[in-house]
């Protein structure tokens, strides 16, 4: 018996020992998304775009001659299990990560990362708060809160709206949206009716509906989820709302028609560009449903794009050495994408901005204008 | 709007609100007062209660129509399917916990509450179910108060079922063994009451009540998800709390008073909707620094 064991030790010694001499031959590279929690299919969708980009990738030899493979860790959109799933991310030997669908739960990955120098590309989350916890490794592909202000200004200004009211729901994303919105706005000389605040979860919004109706804005921006958004718009409606409509790209979501009906008729979504209103994307789309059965989600675009960048840096690099990896980065000019040029700012996010205005219109999004 | 206009519609936010409060309050009201058992579970009953009113109403609607009569129907029976749920939940999970000590119960209460709500959210898969109820849109208007007949049915159907607990619980002879084991259990034993089956009678009323919130949120909110019952839960425990808890008045009159709360404290300058939880929770500490039992609670006495 005591023998058994003794090999049986051996052997698991062995293996472990091992396992460093086998991995070598391939790259790995770690997603960390959200698989489990609320935002479960964005998380899965992300993470079948970066597998479908290395598929891919190994069929067209690979990076630096070697088989790229990915290990998942599931960040929950929760900071506390974030910071387990990049610590084991960051301890299994990863040359580089993508990942980072919740601000929230970013944000506190940033310096583990940052530690270990593994560089970071980060496909959806983009609370500008993210921009000053960036130890220099973390790119942001996605557009920042900043554009997508920009971008809602740009469009209330053309719609001749002089008074908004603003709702968030008091989290990471929401609040840096309104926030950002209620300064700009009230920079270049306009109103801010309301500025509320609701809670994740609720379903009645009469009393906050009441108080916008009172004071009667243009319009109505709404910065967080589509969830209880749904929710809200449809008491808009209901109780004779009239102004426009407008959802961050929080909401940006085909579910938001199921939960509010027919109110989300004519509402306004500003969001980061998805495979389905980008002609370039349709090989892209065709290849995702076909491997996987699915539609591509709202990040998956971004996703695939952030493996193509970081597969493209290391080959450019000519190494993993992840100061090279970060130095070609930053430097980066990348066309071969679907949602765009990729190059950063000083810093590290998108030098442009992605953001594209969509339009409810018989119970699907359309692109505005 | 004038200052008036606001004051009535705020006024009508805070009773429908606190409608639903009360409605949830009740529950955790009877159960606390019989078996002093604070059910964390209950705000999920809200949730399985909504869920069960929408499976019925997708089998009742081709029959009943959507309308009013489907969802009154489909009410009724989610109230009966989860009064049941409540008596095997209490079978199972807190009877064998009854004589344990305290925490031990509370703990399997948030245990219960952790199954039915990660059940449901396997079996929806997080998703967002539309209720598919058609109660139109119609209403009376005074000034610019705009009353929809959703809310004045809604309302009166939460007032009908509250008085009918009341006076089942003052009036019936099981109301009566409520109250007596709510006194002391041990004596209501050896005065021949049937302890276990009161207290099956209390879970009943108290799930049925919850998911008669639930179906009608349901309804009139449009939409369901698995993770509805917690938010409701906890502010429906506050309200049970503000009017006293095992008081079964203090808990329509708690209910009513957070409603209004916060309908009002959304509106208020200085607080605001992104202070109106600061403002309410303030509130119950007040209630709680004067008046420890609740607003309608009665003094716990001690007999030597």
């Amino acid at each position: 018996m005591r023998n058994v064991m003794k090999t049986a030790a051996g052997l698991a010694l062995a293996i472990v020992l091992g396992m460093p001499a086998i991995a070598q031959d391939k790259l790995t590279i770690g997603i960390m998304v959200p698989t489990t929690g609320s935002e479960a299919t964005y998380g899965q969708d992300m993470a079948n775009a970066v597998n479908l980009a290395i598929g891919e990738i190994n069929a067209a030899g690979g990076v630096l001659g070697k088989q790229l493979t990915s290990t998942v860790g599931d960040d929950g959109c929760d900071a506390q299990l974030a910071v387990n799933a990049a610590s084991k991310l960051a301890a299994s030997g990863v040359v580089g990560v993508v990942g980072g669908y919740c601000s929230g739960a970013t944000i506190p990955t940033l310096k583990i990362y940052g530690d270990a120098k593994i560089p970071l590309i980060i496909p959806a989350a983009n609370s500008t708060k993210l921009i000053p916890e960036n130890p220099g490794n973390a790119f942001m592909i996605n557009s920042t809160g900043n554009d997508q202000v920009a971008k809602a200004i740009e469009y209330f200004n053309g719609k001749g709206i002089k008074s908004i009211a603003i709702i968030n729901q008091g989290d990471a994303y929401s609040q840096d949206l309104a926030d950002l919105t209620k300064k700009n706005w009230e920079a270049a000389g306009n109103k801010v009716t309301n500025f509320e605040v609701t809670n994740k979860g609720e379903q009645d919004y009469s009393a906050v509906v009441t108080a916008i109706t009172s004071a009667n804005p243009d319009a109505v921006f709404w910065t967080a989820y589509y969830a209880d958004g749904g929710l809200l718009i449809r008491q808009l409606r209901e109780r004779g709302y009239q102004g426009l409509i407008a959802v961050g790209d929080g909401s940006n979501s085909p579910e938001l028609f199921k939960i509010a009906g027919p109110a989300a008729e004519g509402v306004i979504a500003f969001s980061n560009p998805t495979a389905e209103f980008l002609p370039q994307a349709k090989a892209f789309a065709d290849a995702y449903q076909k491997q996987f059965g699915a539609a591509p989600g709202p990040y998956s675009t971004l996703s695939y794009d952030a493996m193509k960048l970081l597969a493209w840096a290391i080959n450019t690099a000519g190494t993993t050495d992840s100061a090279k990896v970060i130095e070609t980065l930053q430097g980066a000019n990348f066309t071969d994408t679907i949602s765009g040029p990729i190059s950063f700012t000083p810093e590290k996010t998108l030098a442009r901005s992605n953001f594209v205005v969509l339009q409810g219109k018989g119970g699907a999004w359309t692109l505005a204008q | 709007m004038t200052i008036f206009d606001i004051f009535t519609n705020q006024l009508l936010n805070g009773i429908v609100l606190g409608s639903f409060y009360a409605l949830v309050a009740l529950g955790y009201t009877m159960v606390f007062g019989v078996v002093k058992l604070l059910n964390f579970a209950h705000g999920e009953l809200y949730m399985v209660g909504g869920f069960a009113g929408f499976l019925l109403l997708s089998f009742l609607a081709p029959y009943l129509g959507p309308g009013w009569f489907g969802v009154a129907v489909s009410m009724v029976l989610a109230m009966i399917a989860v009064g049941f749920l409540g008596v095997v939940i209490e079978r199972v999970a807190y009877a064998p916990m009854l004589s344990a000590p305290r925490l031990s119960i509370l703990i399997t209460a948030l245990a219960v509450s952790l199954v039915l709500q990660n059940g449901m959210l396997t079996l929806t898969k997080g998703q967002y179910v539309p209720f598919g109820a058609a109660l139109g849109f119609g209403g009376v208007r005074l000034g610019s108060l705009f009353i929809s007949y959703n809310q004045m049915v809604l309302v009166g159907v939460a007032g009908a079922l509250m008085l009918g607990l009341e006076l089942f619980v003052s009036r019936t002879q099981y109301g009566r063994a409520m109250r007596a084991i709510a006194v002391d259990k041990d004596m209501s034993r050896l005065m021949g009451i049937n302890v276990n089956a009161v207290i099956a009678v209390t879970f009943f009323l108290g799930s049925a009540l919850a998911a008669a919130a639930g179906t009608m949120a349901g309804a009139y909110y449009g939409s369901l998800w698995y993770f509805m019952g917690f938010l409701i839960g906890l502010k429906a425990f506050t309200a049970a709390v503000i009017g006293g808890i095992g008081s079964i008045p203090g808990a329509m009159l708690g209910g009513l008073i957070l409603g209004l709360l916060e309908s009002f404290g959304t509106q208020l300058p200085g607080v605001g909707s992104e202070w109106k939880d600061v403002f309410s929770f303030s509130v119950l500490i007040l209630v709680l620094v004067f008046k420890p039992t609740g607003l309608l609670g009665k003094p716990e006495q001690e007999r030597m």
